[in-house]
C-alpha cells in the first residue's frame, strides 16, 4: 500500500484495464451485481430518510401515527 | 446472467419478426468494450417494422409480444429479467448508422448486437451530458477506439467542432 498519488492512479488504471479485458459474460454478471447493490443502497437511503419537519402549529407525528 | 436472458428474449423477438435490427447502446453497450459501468437500465435501439398505413412507428407490437411472455410495463420501461429495458428508435442519422453498423458479440452462446465502440463514443460526444463525457474519456483512456474510424464518423455527422472543444477541455495540457 502506498500513498503515492501517481502510483495510485496507475494501479486504478490497471485495475480498470483488467476488468475491461474480462469475458463479456463475466462483465455482464458484474453489471447485475452493481445494479442490485445500487438498488439496495437506494432502498436503505429511502428507509433511513429523515421524516419531514412538522411546520409550526402542527402536532408532531409519532412513527406509525395517523 | 440476467442481461443474457434479456438478449435471449430480444433475439427470439427478432426471429419472430416483431423487430428488424436491434443493438444495445448506453452503459450496457459500453460494458462490452470497457470495465462494467454501473447502470439501472438497458437501452436497446431497434428498427421498428413500419405498420401498413401508419406514418409513425409504434412500440405496441414489442409491448404486446413481451407482455404475452410475462414481462410487465413500468412507465417507459419494460421489465425483463428484473431489468428495466427501454426500446428506442434511432433518433437521428448517427444512431441510424450505429444501428446499421452494430457489432455482433457472443455472450456465453447468446448472440448480442451492440453499437461499435466508435459509435458509442460519437453518441456520447453528441449527447454531451457530464456522464457521457466521462464515458468518452473512459473510451479514450482504454484504447478501445479505432481513432481513424471515430474521426470518419465525427466528420460524417458534423461533430468535429464538438470534438475540438472536448479535446480542449479534457485532453490538452493547459496552464
Amino acid at each position: 500500500v502506498t500513498f503515492n498519488l501517481p502510483e495510485i492512479l496507475r494501479s486504478k488504471r490497471e485495475m480498470r484495464q483488467r476488468l475491461a479485458a474480462r469475458p463479456v459474460g463475466e462483465k455482464l454478471r458484474l453489471l447485475d451485481e452493481l445494479r442490485e447493490r445500487a438498488l439496495a443502497i437506494a432502498a436503505s437511503r429511502s428507509r433511513g430518510a429523515a421524516p419531514s419537519r412538522p411546520s409550526i402549529g402542527t402536532t408532531p407525528q409519532t412513527p406509525g401515527g395517523n | 446472467v440476467k442481461v443474457k436472458q434479456i438478449l435471449a428474449l430480444v433475439n427470439r423477438m427478432q426471429a419472430d419478426g416483431v423487430i428488424e435490427r436491434y443493438a444495445i447502446g448506453g452503459a450496457v453497450g459500453a460494458t462490452f468494450y470497457l470495465e462494467p459501468i454501473a447502470t439501472l437500465d438497458v437501452d436497446i435501439f431497434v428498427a421498428f417494422r413500419p405498420e401498413p398505413g401508419r406514418l409513425l412507428v409504434s412500440p405496441l407490437p414489442i409491448i404486446e409480444y413481451l407482455r404475452a411472455r410475462g414481462c410487465t410495463l413500468q412507465g417507459e420501461y419494460i421489465i425483463i429479467a428484473d431489468w428495466p429495458v427501454q426500446f428506442l428508435p434511432p433518433t437521428g442519422p448517427l444512431a441510424e448508422e450505429a444501428l446499421a453498423e452494430a457489432r455482433l458479440f457472443d455472450v456465453e452462446g447468446e448472440p448480442a448486437w451492440v453499437f461499435s465502440a466508435e459509435h458509442l463514443a460519437a453518441i456520447a460526444l453528441e449527447t454531451g451530458r457530464p456522464k457521457d463525457k466521462t464515458r468518452l474519456l473512459q473510451f479514450i483512456e482504454s484504447g478501445a477506439l479505432d481513432l481513424g474510424r471515430l474521426d470518419a464518423i465525427l466528420v460524417r455527422h458534423g461533430l468535429q467542432e464538438r470534438w475540438r472543444r472536448f479535446e480542449q477541455q479534457f485532453l490538452e495540457d493547459g496552464p
